[in-house]
C-alpha cells in the first residue's frame, strides 16, 4: 500500500507540471493586460502601465515569467507576488484559507450526512410518501442554484427583522477576540451558507445514493442475504450500503476542489471572506501569479482527493484491494 | 485662433480670515447645508466594496483604498462642501506669484500626525519628491507635474514653508494640489519602485498614520476595516469643539450591491449611494416608517453617460459615415433622452451638459438647445438627405454599396443603467432603419475596449470635474482618453497629437484646452471654455445622454449627513456627522 501511494503521488509531478503550463497559458492568452483597471483614472499613464509592467516582470517573454514562477516554487516554495495586493500570494491566500475550509468543509458535511441516510430511506420506501418528499425537495434543491437559495433566505431574514443578512461575523465581532458570543454569533450568520450551499449538494448525492442503492437492492447477495435469514438491519448495512457507497467515495474525491472554488456566487452574494471570489477577480484582472496558484490548489486538491478516494475504496472494499 | 495669453495677476492670497498661523480650522458656514453642532461619540459603519489591495494610497490605483485613505489622509487643499471652491488644508495659506507660476504654501504649525509627531514641509516634500512625482510609483501623478515637457520644480523654503516654481502659468494647478500627504517618518524615505512596497495590506494599524480625522483600527481580510478617532485631527467646528464628532468609522466590506442593500435594510450598514434604479423601493420603505432617509443631490462629481461612434470604425464605410457630423446629428434625434430619464433612472436624472454638469456654475454654458428632440421621423429625413435609404424593403437602411446599415453597441452587463439604456437605443434606431446588435461586456473593459478601437458605437461614461482642465485627456482631440478618434493620438504621451487628421472643430478645441491650460484670467478661461461646450454640442465628438443625480440613503440615528460620492479627494464631509 505505502509503495502504491508513493508511486501515485510521483505519478503526480508530471500531471501537475503540465496543468500550470496550460493553466498560465489560458492566463496569458486571455485578451488584455493587469494594467486595464486602471486606465479610467486620471492619474495613470502610458509612462505608468510600462513601468508597472516593468516591475512585474511582465515586459518578459511568457516562458520566461513561467519559469521564474516555477522555479520559485521549486526552489523557495514561493508561489508568486500577487500583483494586486503587490505581497506575497501565500500571505494573501493564507488570511482566507481558515474561513474559506471551514465553510466549504461544513457544507459538504452537512450536505453528506444529510444526503447519505435520505438517499438509504428513499430507496428503500420507494413508493412512501417521505421518499416522495424527499425527492420533491431534491429535484428543488437541484433546480435552484445556490446563488438564488442565498437570496431567498436573505430575503426571509430581512422579512423577520433578522440582522444577519450576509458575512459571517456580526461588525462588532468582526476584530474581537473569540468568545461565546462570538461563536453563537458565528452559528448565526453561518446556517445560512450551510443550508444554501449544501442544499445542492444534497439533492445531487442523494440521488446518486438512492441510485446506487436501487441497483444494489437488485443483486443476488442482497436476495441470498435475505433468504439465509439476516435482519434487515443486517442486510441493509452489512451488504447494501457496504457496497453502494462505493461509487459515492469515489465522488467525494472528486469534490475536494470546491473547497476553494465551489461556491464563488455564493460567496459574492453572501457576502463570505473565502478564495472564491477572489479567484474570480483574479482572473478577471489577470492576477497571474494568483490565479496561476488558486487554479493549481484546486488541481492538486482534485489530484490529492482521487488519491484519498482510491485508497478508502481500497480500505472499504476488499475486491479492489485484491485486484 | 486664441492666441496663448498670460493676464497680469496680482497676488492672490488665499487664507482663512482672522485665524492665527497655529490655530485649528474652524469648519463653518454650512448652515445651507443643515449642518448643526453635533455631540461626541458613536461609530458609522459603511459599506466598502470590496478589501483595499494596500494600505498605500500611492502603491495602487484602487477606489476602496481611497476611500478609506481620504479619512486618513488630507491634502494641502481641499474642497468647500457646499461650494466646491478651493480652501487650504493642510496649508494654511498659499500666494500665487503675479505672472501665475510661483505657488508657496504656507503650512499649519498645529498639525500632528496621529502618532503625535509634528507635521512640516519635509512630509510635504517627502510625498511629493518621492510619491507625487515619482515614475515609478503605481499610483503616482508625475504626469502634473511636467509641463510643455519641463518639470515643476519644487523646493522648501523653511520647515513650513514650500515653494513650486512652473515652467508656465497653469491655472489648475492648485485644483491638483489636494494630494494626501504622507508621514515621512513612517515611509523610511523611501524611495523608486520601492515605494510600493510601504504599508501592505497586513501592515499593524499602529504603522499606519495620517493627519486625517480618523486612523486605522483593524483591518480583517475580506471582511472589515476598522477606523477610529485621531485625537490629534486639526479641525474644529464653529464652537471650537474638535472634530471629528464620531468616535469610529467601519467599513464592512461587502462586495455586491444587493448585498450592500440587504445590510443596510439591516441596520448593519448605516449609509449607502444607491442608484436610481434602486430610488424606488428604498424610498417606499423610507416612506412606509422605515428608520432611515434617502437623499437626492443634484450632482457635480459623478458619470453622465454618452455613446460614441468609432471614427476609426474598422468598416471602413461606417469610419466614414460615423466620422461624418450630419450623422451624428441626426442619431442623436433617435435619443429619447426622457424615456431614459423616466425609465432608468426612474426620474433621478436631468438633461446632460457637454463635459461639464449643469449644476457647476461657474464653467457651464448652456447648450440645452443643441440638445434637440427625440423625433424619430426627422431622422428618417436627415438619413435619407444623406442618401441612406432602404433600398430593398427589409426594412433597413442601406449603405451606398447595399450593405444594411448595421452596427455593434458595445455597453456593460454588470451596470444598472447601461442595459437598459442600451435596449432603448437599440429599439429606437430600429424604428429609424439602423439595426443595432447589442454586444455586452464587463463595465470595467469598457475603457479598455474602446482604447483598443475594436468597436463601433459604445454606450461609456466619464466622470465630471469641478473644472474642465482636468477632464482634457478625456475632451481634448489627441487626449489619451479621446478614443472615439484613435488616429489623432500622438505616438508618445506628451507628444503632439496628429493634427493634420483633426476635422476643423477638433483643432479649435485642441487650441482652446491649449489656451486655457495656460491663461490664468478666469474670464478668458470662462469664455474658452463656454466656446468649447457650444462646439462639442454641435459636432457630437460624443452624444451625452444624461446627468443622473446622486442619491444617498442614510440612517435616522445620523446628523449633518453630506452626500459624498467618496472617491474625491479633497471632499470629506464625514467629520462632521454625529450619531443623534
Amino acid at each position: 500500500m505505502l509503495t502504491y501511494t508513493l508511486r501515485r503521488l510521483l505519478g503526480m509531478i508530471p500531471t501537475i507540471l503540465i496543468i500550470s503550463v496550460v493553466c498560465f497559458a489560458v492566463i496569458k492568452l486571455q485578451p488584455g493586460n493587469f494594467t486595464d483597471q486602471y486606465l479610467e483614472d486620471p492619474r495613470f499613464t502610458r509612462a505608468t502601465a510600462d513601468a508597472i509592467r516593468r516591475q512585474l516582470g511582465l515586459d518578459q517573454p511568457a516562458a520566461v515569467q513561467y519559469l521564474r514562477w516555477l522555479w520559485g516554487v521549486v526552489s523557495r516554495f514561493d508561489f508568486g507576488y500577487s500583483f494586486f495586493q503587490n505581497r506575497p500570494v501565500t500571505s494573501v491566500i493564507g488570511e482566507l484559507l481558515g474561513w474559506t475550509v471551514l465553510i466549504s468543509g461544513l457544507t459538504l458535511l452537512v450536505s453528506w450526512l444529510v444526503a447519505v441516510p435520505l438517499g438509504i430511506y428513499t430507496a428503500f420506501n420507494r413508493n412512501g410518501l417521505g421518499a416522495q418528499i424527499a425527492n420533491f425537495f431534491g429535484y428543488i434543491g437541484l433546480a435552484v442554484p445556490d446563488f438564488l437559495a442565498s437570496l431567498l433566505l436573505v430575503a426571509f431574514v430581512l422579512s423577520l427583522g433578522g440582522t444577519n443578512v450576509g458575512g459571517i461575523l456580526s461588525s462588532k465581532y468582526i476584530d474581537a477576540p473569540w468568545s461565546w458570543p462570538k461563536v453563537l454569533d458565528l452559528l448565526n450568520h453561518l446556517w445560512i451558507p450551510v443550508i444554501a450551499i449544501g442544499l445542492e449538494g444534497v439533492a445531487g448525492l442523494m440521488r446518486q445514493m438512492r441510485a446506487s442503492m436501487l441497483d444494489v437492492l437488485t443483486q443476488d447477495y442482497v436476495r441470498t442475504a435475505k433468504a439465509k435469514g439476516l435482519t434487515q438491519q443486517k442486510v441493509i448495512w452489512r451488504h447494501a450500503v457496504r457496497n453502494a457507497i462505493n461509487p459515492m467515495i469515489s465522488l467525494a474525491g472528486l469534490s475536494l476542489p470546491a473547497l476553494i472554488s465551489g461556491t464563488i456566487v455564493a460567496s459574492i452574494v453572501l457576502n463570505l471572506p473565502t478564495i472564491g471570489p477572489m479567484l474570480y477577480t483574479s482572473l478577471l484582472n489577470k492576477d497571474q501569479y494568483m490565479a496561476l496558484t488558486l487554479l493549481m490548489m484546486s488541481a492538486v486538491l482534485l489530484l490529492l482527493g482521487n488519491l484519498l478516494s482510491d485508497l478508502l475504496l481500497a480500505w472499504s472494499d476488499p475486491r479492489v484491494r485484491y485486484s | 485662433m486664441f492666441k496663448r495669453s498670460v493676464t497680469a495677476l496680482a497676488l492672490i492670497t488665499l487664507s482663512l480670515a482672522g485665524s492665527a498661523l497655529a490655530a485649528p480650522k474652524k469648519v463653518t458656514g454650512y448652515g445651507s447645508l443643515g449642518i448643526v453642532d453635533g455631540k461626541a461619540g458613536g461609530t458609522y459603519t459603511l459599506a466598502l466594496g470590496d478589501s483595499p489591495q494596500s494600505l498605500n494610497y500611492y502603491g495602487v490605483i484602487d477606489s476602496n483604498l481611497g476611500l478609506v485613505a481620504q479619512q486618513m489622509f488630507d491634502g494641502l487643499m481641499e474642497f468647500n462642501l457646499s461650494t466646491y471652491k478651493l480652501e487650504p488644508a493642510l496649508a494654511e495659506s498659499v500666494a500665487v506669484s503675479s505672472d501665475g507660476k510661483t505657488y508657496t504654501f504656507k503650512l499649519r504649525k498645529d498639525v500632528k500626525w496621529s502618532d503625535g509627531q509634528a507635521f512640516n514641509a519635509d512630509d510635504v516634500m517627502y510625498t511629493y519628491e518621492n510619491l507625487i512625482m515619482n515614475p515609478e510609483a503605481r499610483a503616482g501623478d508625475p504626469g502634473n507635474f511636467k509641463l510643455d515637457g519641463k518639470p515643476v520644480e519644487m523646493k522648501k523654503v523653511d520647515a513650513y514653508t514650500v515653494q513650486f516654481v512652473l515652467p508656465r502659468a497653469a491655472p489648475a494647478f492648485l485644483l491638483q494640489q489636494r494630494y494626501f500627504i504622507m508621514p515621512q517618518h513612517k515611509f523610511g524615505n523611501a524611495k523608486g519602485a520601492a515605494v510600493n512596497n510601504v504599508w501592505p495590506s497586513n501592515t499593524a494599524p499602529a504603522d499606519i498614520v495620517g493627519t486625517g480625522p480618523f486612523k486605522l483600527a483593524s483591518y480583517t481580510a475580506g471582511q472589515k476595516v476598522a477606523l477610529t478617532k485621531n485625537a490629534n485631527y486639526w479641525k474644529v467646528d464653529a464652537n471650537g469643539t474638535k472634530l471629528p464628532y464620531l468616535n469610529a468609522v467601519e467599513y464592512l466590506i461587502i462586495r455586491d450591491p444587493q448585498a450592500q442593500v440587504a445590510q443596510f435594510l439591516a441596520g448593519n450598514v448605516d449609509q449607502l449611494n444607491i442608484t436610481g434604479a434602486q430610488f424606488p423601493d428604498l424610498k417606499q420603505k423610507e416612506v412606509s416608517g422605515a428608520a432611515f432617509k434617502v437623499f437626492r443631490s443634484t450632482a457635480l462629481f459623478g458619470s453622465p453617460p454618452f455613446v460614441a461612434y468609432n471614427f476609426d470604425a474598422k468598416d471602413a464605410t461606417l469610419a466614414k459615415l460615423f466620422s461624418d457630423v450630419r450623422f451624428r446629428r441626426a442619431m442623436q434625434g433617435a435619443l429619447n433622452r426622457e424615456r431614459i430619464i423616466d425609465t432608468v433612472y426612474n426620474g433621478l436624472a436631468s438633461l446632460p451638459g457637454h463635459g461639464v454638469a449643469p449644476v457647476n456654475k461657474d464653467w457651464y454654458a448652456n447648450t440645452k438647445p443643441q440638445l434637440g428632440n427625440f423625433n424619430i421621423a426627422a431622422v428618417g429625413t436627415a438619413l435619407n438627405a444623406l442618401g441612406i435609404r432602404d433600398t430593398n424593403g427589409d426594412g433597413i437602411r442601406n449603405l451606398s454599396g447595399g450593405k444594411n446599415l448595421e452596427f455593434d453597441l458595445t455597453y456593460g452587463t454588470d451596470s444598472s443603467v447601461y442595459p437598459a439604456i442600451a435596449a432603448i437605443i437599440q429599439s429606437d434606431f430600429a424604428k429609424a432603419g439602423v439595426k443595432v446588435n447589442l454586444k455586452g461586456i464587463l463595465s470595467s473593459k469598457l475603457l479598455s475596449t474602446g482604447q483598443s478601437g475594436d468597436w463601433e458605437m459604445i454606450l461609456h461614461a466619464f466622470g465630471d470635474q469641478p473644472d474642465p482642465e482636468l477632464r482634457k485627456p478625456i475632451w481634448q482631440p489627441g487626449g489619451a482618453l479621446y478614443y472615439w478618434h484613435r488616429t489623432l493620438q500622438p505616438a508618445v504621451d506628451g507628444g503632439t497629437p496628429n493634427l493634420a487628421k483633426m476635422a476643423a472643430w477638433e483643432k479649435e478645441i485642441y487650441a482652446i484646452f491649449n489656451d486655457a491650460a495656460t491663461t490664468t484670467s478666469r474670464s478668458t478661461r470662462k469664455a474658452l471654455y463656454t466656446r468649447w461646450q457650444l462646439i462639442f454640442a454641435q459636432n457630437l465628438p460624443v452624444t451625452p445622454l444624461a446627468k443622473p443625480e446622486n442619491i444617498g440613503a442614510v440612517s435616522n440615528k445620523y446628523g449633518n449627513y453630506i452626500y459624498n460620492l467618496g472617491v474625491i479627494p479633497g471632499y470629506n464631509p464625514v467629520p462632521l456627522i454625529f450619531q443623534k
